[in-house]
């Protein structure tokens, strides 16, 4: 039984930091960048998706240089008594940085969408930017940002090269549900291999029948148009 | 009382304007990218100049001289945007609440029920704006930039999405609400009609600068040059050279047609003898004669364009010279008998309604 629960444990606090996380740094750069226009607008647009067009062993090798022992992170936190590499906190780092440019990117093209004049007409109307934000353009972006964390989320439950380079296959500390699927078939545990797949497959439909089921929510609360 | 000077550079284009408006209705008139929305930014805040200066009832909003430059949300600048710019996920009375933040309870629910009222959207209130016809989110706005009491209101284009009906309506509540209102309403238009019927004055807006601002009258009646001309729909325009001044009588000869005309200018003092002038007239004060006479010129019908209440006209002016030149004409149906195409006429431009422009 703790064949499965470990795994499913370690993976549900993963996703579950890096989701809060991601959403949070996502959204902050997306509401920057969306209304940036400096002349480093692309490279640092480029920088924000890098980890998605990379293969993810090539993100895992560039953390490990910046968290492991030698590394300017690493070596900081070393010095506070902190290793970072094979730690959980390892799966959090990998799994953040794998699904930010997904929330980044989802993010900012909703953010992109509400008309600039009626950000502009709350201003006029005396509100302050942080009130822009949360009373407009968080409202009128929300299905974009709906969205965008469930990709995340996604994409941090699937996440599989950068955390093992990262943070290993630790049983109960860094192995993750794909981790442990990956090792079961290595060692020939088809049986295994298939309950854990199960497993994720409930976690998604699960999620997703709970998002449907909260537009449809939405939906209905809104009011029909008239004729 | 509003004062604004705002000078901007951009890439291919150059605003430099300079305005003051009392309370009452003042018309920003232009072709479209003339600068017009800019000037409405830079009093909101919502564009900095480069450099510039506004005060809005004897408190500075800006100032580059003094580096001071109030930020949006404290100028109490009410602005209604081109296409409104309601918040779509807030209803109606919410979008009216929202500049009304900070005040007591009882006193933003006696506000926005006064200006419900006022704009005539009593039992709007719980509809989102996408529930609401374009005239009713037209009020919205101007209620919800109303709310929080602004020193002066800015409209962008109010009029431009509207069918003529309903504008015309919409146009008489906008002079109604000026009597209410107080402080100085500056609206952006691009129609002749709608800034001259709305407007006590008028700022003729020409690529970035201000080439005439004045009480409306005397913007339409005597454009300070040909370009004001164009604008306000004055489309006739031709030069010609001074070639006598008696009192208000004034000669003047025009090369192209190989003729001359007598005009009644008020100004005639301004202008000398030779004095090489623009004359300009409506092509609705052209009048169609039987004969010849004084002012009046042998013409010839090249194109017609017939109207509901009236026909549009091109003429070609027979004359002995040798350049080709038109006039254009709107002639009420109420009066004479339609003219077929390319048939012989005579046009008479009336001394009193020709104008003299130095340039």
């Amino acid at each position: 039984m703790t064949d499965y629960l470990e795994p499913l444990l370690v993976s549900l606090k993963t996703v579950a930091v890096t989701t809060v996380l991601t959403f949070f740094l996502g959204i902050a750069a997306a509401r920057w960048m969306a209304r940036y226009s400096g002349k480093f607008k692309s490279l640092i647009d480029g920088l924000f998706i890098l980890p998605m067009v990379l293969p993810p062993t090539v993100v895992g090798y560039g953390l490990l240089l910046v968290f492991g022992v030698n590394g300017p992170i690493g070596k900081v936190l070393l010095a506070l008594g902190e290793k970072i590499v094979f730690s959980w906190e390892a799966t959090v780092i990998a799994a953040t940085v794998m699904a930010f440019p997904i929330m980044y990117m989802t993010a900012k093209g909703a953010f992109e969408q509400v008309e600039p004049n009626i950000e502009a007409a709350a201003r006029t109307l005396g509100a302050g930017e942080w009130r822009v934000f949360w009373t407009v353009t968080l409202p009128m972006a929300k299905a974009g940002v709906i969205a965008a964390t469930v990709l995340a989320f996604a994409r941090s439950l699937g996440e599989f090269g950068a955390t093992l380079m990262l943070a290993g296959n630790i049983a109960g500390k860094t192995q993750t549900i794909p981790i442990a699927i990956y090792f079961a078939i290595q060692a020939g545990d088809m049986d295994k291999a298939m309950v854990l797949c199960i497993i994720v497959l409930a976690i998604s439909f699960v999620s997703l029948a709970a998002i449907a089921y909260w537009k449809g929510m939405a939906a209905k609360m809104k009011p029909v148009k008239v004729s | 009382m509003l004062k604004i000077e705002a000078k901007k550079t951009l890439p291919g284009f150059n605003l430099d304007v300079r305005l003051t408006a009392d309370s009452g209705i003042l018309a920003i008139l232009g072709p479209s990218g003339s600068g017009k929305t800019m000037t409405l930014q830079s009093v909101a805040g919502l564009m900095k100049p480069d450099e510039g200066y506004v005060e809005v009832n004897g408190r500075v909003l800006f100032d580059s001289e003094n580096k001071i430059n109030l930020p949006v949300q404290k100028r109490k600048v009410g602005f209604v945007f081109q296409h409104y710019a309601l918040f779509p996920h807030l209803n109606v009375w919410d979008n009216i609440a929202y500049g009304l933040k900070d005040r007591p309870k009882e006193e933003i629910k006696a506000k926005i029920k006064q200006l419900l009222k006022t704009m005539n959207i009593d039992g709007l209130e719980g509809r989102y704006p996408r529930q609401l016809s374009a005239g009713q989110q037209q009020r919205v706005a101007i209620a919800r930039a109303l709310a929080p009491d602004p020193d002066v209101l800015l409209l962008d284009e109010p009029f431009s999405a509207l069918d003529p009906l309903l504008k015309e309506r919409l146009e008489l509540e906008l002079l109604d609400l000026q009597k209410v209102f107080g402080g100085s309403i500056l609206f952006v238009t691009h129609d002749l009609n709608e800034g001259y019927k709305l407007g006590s004055m008028v700022a003729v807006y020409h690529s970035g600068a201000i080439i005439q601002h004045d009480k409306k009258e005397n913007v339409f009646a005597h454009p300070a040059n040909r370009n004001v001309a164009k604008m306000t729909g004055m489309r006739n325009l031709i030069e010609g050279v001074i070639a006598g001044i008696n009192g208000e009588n004034v000669t003047v000869t025009i090369p192209s047609w190989a003729t001359s005309l007598r005009v009644v200018s008020q100004r005639a003092g301004d202008y000398y003898l030779n004095q090489e002038i623009i004359l300009g007239i409506r092509p609705e004060y052209i009048h169609i004669k039987e004969k010849q006479g004084e002012n009046v010129l042998p013409a010839q019908t090249i194109h017609k364009m017939e109207g509901i209440a009236s026909i549009n006209y091109r003429f070609h002016i027979n004359s002995d010279a040798s350049e080709k030149r038109y006039m254009e004409a709107v002639i009420s149906k109420s009066g004479v008998n339609p003219l077929p195409k390319d048939s012989d006429c005579y046009l008479y431009l009336h001394p009193e309604l020709l104008v003299i422009m130095a340039e």
